[in-house]
């Protein structure tokens, strides 16, 4: 089933969906609101042409980019009630009024909500009552336009769901590591969580967890051959395998789907201001929040001090230039620590492998060494 | 079918103007003094275009450079893919933005083969989120490589007019700019000479705008590359007497030149718009061409959103009573920071005003944040407002991703789609006749 079809069949059961990118809105005012808030990245494994995106992007956006429209603009269903989007790079921020003329003409054109979330370091400008204007004037613009209204005692809920499903993608994360679930079966549930219902991706979360709870050892078997990766989408099913057939274990990852996405909630409250101040603020680092830059080289160097990984692939998207330009310092500094690295590039239309897979067999025979 | 080259053209004869000469004497002067105040221990701070300067107007001993206009200087200079292959060969990718990319091999080359040996290091480095993002992760590069502050001017993008929460939040951050120079330097912010200053810049938009207004007379005044080379010094000397001076002199020139008809392209047949930074390393052959074409690119999207706020063209007027606001509230005053309605509104304005014929959309591999919305924009301009248009493909600073038969295939299609609706609209004026 493909992520339209997903979408279709959960749209009888729910009554206002809500399409945001890119990947870390408010998830939990959504859905304590009554919404059901899919996030539209990593559409990969759904779109593999650009025959309507290509009419409105250039072929140097990136291919998150250039998926995102196709998807929005090819479908003539109605599945998606508001999109919603935030500050990111250069590229996306052109998108809400690109994906605008797409829709031109629809008869029931989603309305596109826009926010932007500061991007000013704390220690340099106080942003809390900016943030904290920003997140109201949202809830209000969702009552009046939806008829809905904002409860903390809802929002409390929501606030539980997502981080009872956090907390088992990290367990699952743990799995990859020792080797009990394979990485590509972990990238699979943790984009199909990014389209499902939060309870029903808690659900499959929480069944592979109880399956293969008793394999997971509390003692780490630091695996001599075992790698890191990271970037903004999840690699191709084809350099996994690669890396498997291998024997290189992959012992954690800096995935915006997933590490970076699941590492952190903060904690319980029914002020949606001040968990969203906490929640941006303590953020695990990524390129798209500018202000976490500082943070990120401690934030991998205690990645691979956890998991004593020996290898490091940033599996970088192609026009993607927030990644272009940390990975030269990133691979340096880990260099400096003894960390093999190992920058992939990877394009829209890049997935059987063959233009790093010689690349990668090296970067193994060398982890093995 | 366009015309034939016309070799008669009196563009290859122009000398060098007056206000060129002063121009570039300005250039040099701000390079030379930059490097020696540095040299005498000035506090220097590095800012991305759209910084307001005038900030740093308010404190003695503070000097700036600015890296994009360093690089588009070095593209102009022919030294861009040298600087951009130093950063190619330290890690950085191709496809990042050619200003970063000189910008960056120039700094890790200490300055070797930069018309202006390089810039002095900074002590603080500012960049901003509106007019591109992507300036935060390059002058990243530099605060990690030298350990050097970095403030992060966090600006709203304009999807519509501004919004008076998001210039609070920019003016707190202005104040926060001002206190962490007081705290680094030493020196302590002198509002007076800050406001003289804003005036300084106010008044040199004025005359920029009257510059600019040269191109409405037919044939125009002013071809684009007068106003693409005449937009550096607002960009190294702004908030200076010197600046709202040179554009005084620069207006009344070229409306002197216009009033006894002197013109660049005397032939003018086509009058177009140009839609993206300026292709820095082809300005003479691109003129060269164009002029031998009786074509005259006479307005940019580049150069009328100087001095004028979202979806406009106008100058927009300082009212002398609060400096801070009037900053905040230009500070998306270049066109990056707009979104597709915002410019489309201002696109349709120039068009209209400068008598269009054709819009050329020059997609800029190295501008992503300028260039992705340029389809749409084209589809409106020739769907909405029936005038034609085309897209080339350029590189504003990298001569290596440029190729100058593709592009002047493109541009003579124009002018033939030009030619066929002149054609269609004369057969429709002798029908109804």
């Amino acid at each position: 089933m493909n992520a339209f079809d997903e979408i279709k069949a959960l749209r009888k059961d729910i009554s206002k969906t809500i399409g945001c990118f890119p990947l870390y809105p408010p998830l939990e005012l959504f859905h304590s609101m009554g919404f059901t808030p899919f996030v539209f990245w990593d559409l990969r494994h759904f779109i593999n042409s650009f025959n309507t995106a290509d009419k409105h992007l250039q072929a140097y956006a990136c291919s998150v980019s250039r998926r995102l429209v196709e998807f929005i603009c090819s479908t003539s269903d109605d599945i998606i009630d508001v999109f919603f989007m935030y500050n990111a790079c250069d590229t996306l921020r052109n998108l809400p009024e690109i994906i605008n003329c797409c829709l031109q003409g629809k008869v029931n054109k989603p309305r596109i909500f826009k926010m932007h979330i500061p991007m000013a370091p704390e220690e340099q400008t106080k942003t809390n009552n900016y943030l904290s204007g920003r997140i109201t004037a949202l809830i209000r613009e969702l009552e009046k336009s939806f008829g809905v209204a904002f409860s903390p005692e809802r929002f409390r809920q929501s606030i539980a769901l997502y981080r009872k499903m956090r907390l088992l993608n990290e367990k699952l994360e743990k799995m990859v590591a020792q080797d009990i679930i394979s990485y590509n079966l972990f990238s699979l549930i943790t984009q199909k969580g990014l389209f499902a219902k939060i309870e029903n991706h808690i659900e499959e979360l929480e069944s592979i967890a109880a399956h293969l709870s008793s394999s997971l050892k509390n003692e780490f078997d630091f695996p001599s051959a075992s790698v890191i990766i990271s970037g903004i989408l999840t690699p191709p099913a084809a350099l996994i395998d690669a890396l498997e057939n291998y024997k290189i274990r992959i012992v954690g990852n800096d995935i915006a789907t997933q590490r970076r996405s699941y590492a952190y909630t903060p904690g319980d409250t029914g002020d949606p201001c001040l968990y969203y101040r906490n929640f941006y603020r303590h953020h695990f680092p990524c390129p798209t929040l500018l202000y976490t830059g500082d943070q990120r080289l401690a934030a991998i160097k205690n990645l691979i001090y956890n998991t004593r990984a020996r290898g490091f692939i940033f599996i970088g998207e192609k026009f993607c230039e927030y990644e272009y330009f940390e990975i030269p310092y990133l691979e340096k500094k880990l260099r400096e620590m003894g960390v093999f690295t190992l920058h992939l590039e990877i394009s829209a239309d890049d997935d059987s492998g063959a233009n790093y897979m010689t690349r990668l067999e090296a970067f193994a025979e060398l982890l093995k060494s | 079918m366009a015309d034939l080259p016309n070799n008669n053209t009196q563009h290859h004869r122009r000398r060098k103007s007056t206000a060129g000469k002063r121009l570039s004497e300005i250039m040099q002067n701000d390079y030379v003094r930059l490097h020696q105040k540095a040299e005498n221990g000035a506090f220097v701070v590095w800012i991305a275009i759209v910084v307001p300067a005038e900030l740093f107007s308010g404190f003695e001993n503070v000097v700036y450079a600015v890296p994009e206009s360093h690089a588009a200087m070095s593209a102009g200079k022919g030294v861009g893919p040298l600087q951009c292959e130093k950063a190619e060969n330290n890690g950085y990718s191709p496809d990042l933005c050619s200003y970063a990319r000189i910008d960056l091999g120039t700094s890790f080359d200490g300055g070797k083969d930069s018309p202006t040996f390089g810039l002095p290091k900074p002590h603080l480095l500012i960049s901003d989120n509106n007019n591109c993002s992507l300036l935060v992760k390059w002058f990243d590069v530099y605060h990690r490589e030298w350990g050097i502050p970095h403030f992060i001017l966090d600006v709203p993008f304009c999807y519509e007019t501004q919004k008076e929460e998001d210039l609070h939040y920019i003016l707190s951050q202005y104040q926060d700019i001002i206190k962490t120079i007081e705290s680094m330097s030493g020196q302590k912010f002198d509002y007076y000479r800050f406001i003289e200053a804003v005036q300084n810049s106010h008044e040199a938009l004025s005359h920029w705008k009257r510059f600019l207004s040269a191109a409405a007379h037919k044939p125009s005044g002013i071809t684009v590359f007068d106003s693409f080379v005449q937009m550096a010094p607002f960009l190294t000397s702004r908030g200076t007497k010197e600046l709202a001076e040179h554009y005084r002199l620069l207006a009344d020139e070229t409306l002197e030149n216009v009033s006894r008809g002197i013109f660049p392209v005397p032939n003018e047949k086509y009058r177009l718009l140009w839609d993206n930074i300026a292709p820095w390393h082809q300005l003479n052959k691109m003129s060269a061409h164009l002029a031998e074409l009786n074509t005259n690119i006479v307005a940019a999207s580049y150069t009328y959103c100087m001095g004028s706020i979202e979806g406009e063209i106008d100058l927009y007027n300082y009212d002398g009573i609060d400096p801070l606001r009037y900053l905040a509230r230009t500070q998306n005053f270049s066109v990056c920071p707009h979104g597709l309605e915002l410019r489309f509104q201002s696109m349709k304005k120039s068009i209209a005003s400068m008598e269009i014929d054709g819009v050329i959309f020059a997609s800029n591999r190295s501008c992503k944040v300028y260039s992705l919305m340029q389809m749409d924009l084209l589809k409106r301009t020739t769907d909405n407002l029936g005038v034609p248009a085309v897209m080339i493909d350029i590189d504003h600073a990298d001569a290596r991703k440029y190729t100058e038969e593709n592009v002047f295939l493109r541009v003579e299609a124009l002018l033939e789609l030009i030619d066929a609706k002149r054609n269609a609209l004369a057969r429709a004026h002798r029908n109804e006749g």
